[in-house]
């Protein structure tokens, strides 16, 4: 079957493409353009409107047990009284897995990268995953509070223990990459220590939460996973914690790293409150470090849950819970913590929060190295995307949010004097072409020939927030899935790893460990194919970057 | 071997399942319960649900609410079995527990452990335990007792001595990392949601967490896929068109008690107890060998147990999480979810299933 898409704006920052033109698709990929003359089976009109390659967003909270508790944590989301209100919190951030595919689908997004599985959880995670429709999926999974990775920390093994300890990790539990969050501060917290920064040490190993995120990055660097460590930093949301972040860029010396939601790290201790903005001065350093990458976890006012693995800050954000309830999980290593917040419009500190991000947004010059996320559902629901392309395309519209803002909060940042406007080519080099590069994911994020057909057909309006709201079409591997902003046909996507190699020794010690920690098979968290009850669940991405 | 049966007579699976999805489609108000099944059953019951307007509810919904009540009350700290066993320098037993619960939290040989048990009610444990109170009755006084004089607030008459109190808030409060241990189905949610209450209190100068013991026939599993599918748990109905929690309102046993539910898919593969209810209503059973039913069912198929005849994803209490079961003791026999999935392809096509 041989599809045109004709007549519309083809963006393709990969290929440096933007013009008026045609792009073909066949049999669920991409395809050159056919001899001259070639009749398509099916010719979409484009005219007038925008041609991109599916979104796709690399840190999304959507799927596993943490997230699960947070459902089950907050029923009122889903009141018996009504179908779905759409004025109630949450309403509208797509709750169940059915629900999140769709609406990720609808506004455009092809991809998601869930970013927080405990290990022990993936089978968890992979089954939730597997009943999200429509998109692709990949996770991370979570090292670094781990009793085994402290344990080889502390008693000084080779690098290679570490790494093939990583390998199996990756492999086991069906992973894309490695995230750590708070290196060394949930172990801190289980031994009742209520901070935890870059050169503190984990208390009964000794091992510094630097120690643990070098020696993950090393790993991850030497197995050639194409994407780098994932870090949330020390200190999330601390006043002053600019300095835990541009620690932690330098830390990174010359190798590849990504900081996960940036703005929570954007802090300065100015001004009557002790809270400001340092985003100018992260930009900076981000600019500088040509090997970081960074995505934003931009702020939304309204309510929302946060939903973390830094336990050891969860717990410490326990007395701004809203509504007046959370948990905290004290797992066998990170936990988790779920915490309901609510951003406020009038609140001086949410106000800093949300000038930071897209100050971060904004001051960074790279598209391709600062990525859009909200650290769904921590700084804002995914559903909030559309506005928040609309305020980095429009400074006058940001004006007008900042009219709004409590102008002592806004003084304290530099977003009023920032003129710069994202250019649909800009959105596209951050939503598509970089997460693509970033995940070592060839066929995605682009329109050149052989790509996967995941493709988006925008409406040109000149309300970016309606434009990205509700895509026109939306085809997933060649099969048109969205008309309209509303989903037309139901699929299932597939879940993208890697599989880097490992010496098998490893396998032996862990069995061991299992054995005799937990009286468990040491691969009890292992994700069969068969356990996943779609066709081709997987889909292999080569390391090597 | 036969495995389906219409009143009692073998019959085709084709002809059990065509008939069931009969009683579904003439029923005003069918009730999936039992649930007792792995997570691909559990996934296919409410996708059987969903099309067909039914509620969900599992055997043992009223343990699992007793936890979730206070979850999505006011919240909840907990840690896993691994934790507790391998961590805990302070265990804090709260009620009656399972008798196999005990050896397995302490089998690890720690070097200081403290083990207090409040309220043991009939339990018997012949190891190293300081007891306080007996009665289960005790227990809310118990802990409101303790919690008040750890916050350092005046306490009201407590069923113990103010001296045990005292020197129970004491251990309490000396532990570095305490674990309280109780069973889901032992006590009522206000109960709970005092002894969380404590939990918390501790942890603003030591480190303590909860260790609820869930109910078994794979509660845990099904809540999490409730959870997923419908961001709701168990006691979900969708005869609106969407999903719609109400623990009163889409209680089993209360629906078929008071005749408001005309049909029932009952659903035990792990558990041979029978339907908690004394009414007769048209029931389609979809059990494994020994599960005994009080009444003929109309419709009766025999289907395999979770990891033992069928591999299977389940809760798995000592990982915490849901884990892969490889059978145990292969053969072929049909499993839940594929019975729904037949009953559910027998349906008319007039409506679809989103999920």
């Amino acid at each position: 079957m041989l599809t045109r898409i004709t007549g519309g704006r083809v963006i393709d920052p990969t290929a440096e493409r933007d013009e008026i033109g045609d792009v073909w698709l066949r049999d669920g990929r991409i395809s050159a353009p056919p001899p001259a003359g070639t009749q398509p089976d099916e010719t979409c009109d484009a005219a007038g409107k925008i041609v991109m390659a599916g979104a796709i967003d690399i840190h999304s909270h959507i799927a596993g047990a943490n997230v699960n508790t947070a459902r089950l944590l907050l029923p009122e989301w889903h009141r018996a009284s009504a179908a779905r209100p759409a004025d109630t919190p949450l309403s509208n951030a797509g709750w169940p897995t059915f629900e999140t595919g769709c609406r990720y689908a609808t506004m455009g997004f092809t991809m998601v990268v869930e970013p927080a599985v405990a290990p022990h959880y993936a089978l968890h995670a992979h089954l939730e995953l597997a009943d999200i429709p429509i998109i692709d999926k990949a996770t991370l999974s979570i090292l670094g509070n781990d009793d085994f990775l402290l344990r080889l920390l502390r008693d000084k093994e080779s690098a290679d223990a570490v790494r093939d300890y990583v390998a199996w990790t990756i492999d086991t539990t069906r992973a894309i990459g490695i995230k750590v969050v708070n290196a060394g501060g949930a172990a801190a917290f289980k031994a009742n220590g209520r901070q935890f920064s870059l050169d503190d040490a984990v208390p009964d190993y000794g091992v510094s939460s630097r120690a643990i995120v070098k020696a993950l990055q090393h790993a991850v660097h030497d197995l050639r996973l194409p994407h780098p460590l994932h870090v949330h930093c020390n200190n999330l949301g601390l006043a002053g914690n600019a300095e835990t972040a541009l620690a932690t860029i330098a830390a990174a010396e010359d190798l590849p790293l990504h900081l996960a939601h940036l703005q929570f790290y954007g802090y300065g201790s100015e001004g009557e409150r002790g809270f400001s903005s340092a985003a100018a001065r992260v930009a900076e350093a981000v600019n500088r470090a040509k090997n970081v990458t960074v995505d934003v976890g931009q702020v939304m006012f309204g309510p929302t849950v946060t939903i973390s693995s830094d336990v050891l800050r969860q717990f410490n954000a326990r007395s701004q819970a809203h509504p007046n309830k959370w948990t905290i999980f004290d797992g066998d290593a990170n936990g988790w913590g779920i915490v309901p917040y609510e951003y406020r419009a009038n609140n001086f500190y949410n106000a800093v929060q949300w000038a930071v991000g897209l100050e971060l947004f904004l001051l960074i010059d790279d598209p391709t190295r600062v990525f859009f996320t909200t650290d769904h559902p921590n700084g804002a629901p995914f559903t909030t995307y559309p506005q928040i392309f609309a305020l980095l395309m429009s400074r006058d519209l940001r004006a007008e949010w900042i009219a709004r803002l409590p102008r002592p909060a806004i003084e304290l940042t530099t977003l009023p004097s920032i003129r710069r406007e994202y250019s649909l080519g800009e959105i596209a080099a951050m939503t598509r072409a970089a997460p693509a590069r970033l995940f070592g994911l060839k066929d995605r994020g682009h329109l050149g020939p052989g790509a996967v057909a995941d493709i988006v057909v925008y409406s040109d309006d000149a309300d970016r927030a309606k434009m990205f709201g509700g895509a026109a079409l939306v085809f997933k591997d060649g099969k048109l899935v969205v008309r309209d902003g509303k989903v037309t046909r139901e699929q299932w996507g597939r879940a993208l790893t890697v599989r880097p190699g490992y010496d098998h020794n490893i396998d032996r010690r862990l069995r061991d460990y299992y054995a005799e920690r937990y009286g468990l098979a040491h691969d009890f968290m292992r994700v069969p194919e068969a356990a996943i009850s779609r066709p081709e669940p997987f889909e292999h991405v080569p390391c090597a970057r | 071997m036969d495995h389906a049966w219409i009143d009692g007579q073998p019959v085709q699976l084709e002809a059990a399942c065509a008939e069931a999805a009969r009683l579904l489609e003439r029923s005003r108000l069918p009730v999936i319960a039992g649930l007792g099944t792995d997570v691909a059953g559990a996934r296919a019951a409410i996708a059987l649900a969903q099309r067909t307007g039914a509620v969900v509810d599992h055997m043992h919904s009223e343990a699992l609410l007793h936890v979730l009540d206070v979850v999505r009350d006011a919240g909840i700290m907990t840690t896993t079995p691994t934790e507790a066993r391998l961590r805990a320098d302070m265990l804090l037993l709260v009620g009656p527990l399972p008798a196999d619960a005990l050896p397995q939290l302490l089998s690890a040989k720690l070097r200081e452990r403290i083990v207090i048990w409040l309220c043991p009610g009939g339990t018997v444990f012949g190891g190293k335990v300081q007891a306080i109170g007996r009665s289960p009755d005790l227990l809310p006084t118990l802990l409101a007792a303790a919690r008040a004089t750890i916050a350092g607030r005046p306490a009201g008459p407590a069923p113990v001595g103010v001296k045990t109190i005292r020197s129970l808030g004491d251990q309490l409060k000396a532990a570095r990392f305490g674990v309280a241990v109780w069973s889901a189905a032992a006590l009522d949610p206000l109960t709970i949601e005092m002894l969380c209450g404590l939990i918390k209190d501790l942890n603003v100068q030591t480190r303590f967490s909860g260790l609820p013991l869930p109910p078994g026939d794979n509660a845990l599993g099904v809540l999490q896929v409730c959870g997923w599918m419908t961001a709701l748990p168990p006691r979900t109905g969708f005869a609106r068109g969407f999903a719609e929690h109400d623990p009163w309102r889409f209680d089993a046993r209360r629906l078929v008690e008071r005749g408001e539910a005309d049909c029932v898919v009952w659903i035990s593969t792990y558990d041979p107890a029978p339907p908690p209810w004394t009414r007769d209503v048209p029931t389609i059973a979809l059990t494994s060998g020994g599960a005994s039913l009080p009444r003929r069912p109309r419709v009766l198929i025999a289907v395999g147990c979770p990891g033992v005849d069928h591999d299977a994803i389940e809760y798995v209490a000592a990982a915490g999480t849901l884990a892969w079961e490889a059978a145990a003791a292969r053969r072929t026999i049909i499993r839940v979810s594929d019975a729904l999935d037949r009953i559910a392809a027998a349906l008319p096509t007039s409506v679809a299933s989103p999920c």
